[in-house]
């Protein structure tokens, strides 16, 4: 998606008249998707996407947030380009046809002004599944550089990658996928 | 230390025959993050992606050796700008100390299970103790290569500057630095 079409697939989530809301443009070099899996039983597999580009608002004072988030399927990276390949392929990832992947949130919950939970749709080879995102931690701070406020956190969540057809390689594998993300949004 | 060779021999006289079997460190699936808090806000990671180690390990006799080597220069954080710093002498100094290594020989058990492997890391020239905690552990039987595979997850928090890693530390970057570290080694 083009930026103008991220913009614009933010506006149409926005309501139209929100009390404070501010935008974040999140910071690739400090936004990153990991995925944990279960290999055997043993051990734990990781790997990493990059985050090109995502947009958060967040409305502190009406408790409300938006998000959209999108990876590049085909940029997996777990350290191994044999493994990343296989990746790629049609029963898992499946980027030739599914290049994209997206979380797309409207219901973030607050402690606060800290962000403890977003819920919203996240779309894999395809299919959109709603997914949880917990705040393992929250908070903002100002760049020294920027000059200006970044807001971000550790989050995780989990899916079942079979419920989005990618099944390949289960039990050996798990079904089951914990997601730890790094996010931070330069406020623009 | 006593009481230990008295137990290995007993195991020895029980367990017939017990002997070290030599594991090969699997690449594919052996890997360390480490995780360093980012302006109090998110957490970077980053992996180090060659490497290579030998295991011998006695179920019976409840006693191991492990050695692992990791080239620093293969660090990858997703972030090519930070790989580069991170290799400068502002943190590993590849130049002068193109590897890390660790050697354990403290193999403590719960049950038949590795629960902690106590050894010494080399940095930056220097070798201080260091213990990594099992989170997970199990031996199984590959079906891929057909020989009996032993691994888990094991971590550890290290405090950078007692290794003489000392940027940043007086602008709030963190000294604690979390290791997470996937091991499996294939029976030779």
């Amino acid at each position: 998606m083009t930026r103008l079409g991220a913009w614009a697939a933010l506006a149409l989530l926005l309501p139209p008249a929100a009390a404070d809301p501010v935008v974040y443009r999140l910071d690739p070099a400090h936004s990153f998707v990991h995925f944990e899996v279960l290999h055997f039983g043993t051990s734990t597999l990781r790997g990493r996407f990059g985050v090109p580009e995502g947009l958060v608002e967040l409305d502190r004072a009406a408790g409300r947030g938006y998000a959209w988030v999108r990876i590049d399927t085909a940029r997996v990276d777990t350290g191994l380009p044999a493994f990343d390949a296989r990746l790629r392929q049609p029963d898992l990832l499946a980027s030739d046809a599914h290049p994209q992947a997206t979380f797309v949130a409207s219901s973030f919950s607050f402690d606060g002004d800290q962000v403890r939970a977003v819920r919203g749709e996240f779309t894999l080879r395809g299919i959109g599944q709603g997914l949880e995102l917990r705040a393992l931690r929250f908070g903002c701070h100002r760049h020294p550089q920027l000059q200006r406020e970044v807001c971000g956190g550790d989050f995780e969540g989990e899916l079942r990658r079979a419920d989005f057809g990618a099944s390949f390689g289960m039990p050996f594998v798990a079904n089951r996928v914990r997601l730890v993300l790094q996010v931070e949004g330069i406020r623009q | 230390m006593h009481k230990l060779l008295a137990a290995s021999a007993l195991s020895l006289a029980i367990v017939l025959p017990a002997q070290a079997n030599n594991y090969v460190i699997d690449p594919t699936h052996t890997f360390v993050i480490y995780e360093i808090g980012h302006f109090g806000t998110s957490t970077n990671r980053g992996r180090f992606d060659k490497k290579e180690g030998t295991v011998q390990f006695d179920r019976a006799a409840r006693t191991g050796k492990v050695e692992i080597a990791f080239d620093l220069t293969a660090i990858s954080t997703g972030v090519a700008p930070l790989d580069k710093h991170l290799q400068s002498a502002d943190f590993f100094d590849t130049a002068k100390h193109p590897s890390a290594k660790f050697v354990g020989d403290r193999f403590v058990f719960n049950g038949d299970k590795v629960a902690e492997v106590g050894g010494t890391l080399t940095m930056l020239g220097k070798s201080l103790p260091v213990t990594l905690k099992a989170n997970l552990f199990n031996c199984y039987m590959n079906p891929l290569v057909k020989r009996e595979v032993c691994g888990g997850d094991f971590e550890t928090t290290i405090k950078r500057s007692q290794w003489g890693m000392n940027w940043g530390l007086n602008m709030g970057v963190p000294d604690e630095v979390r290791l997470l570290i996937q091991v499996e080694a294939i029976k030779q």
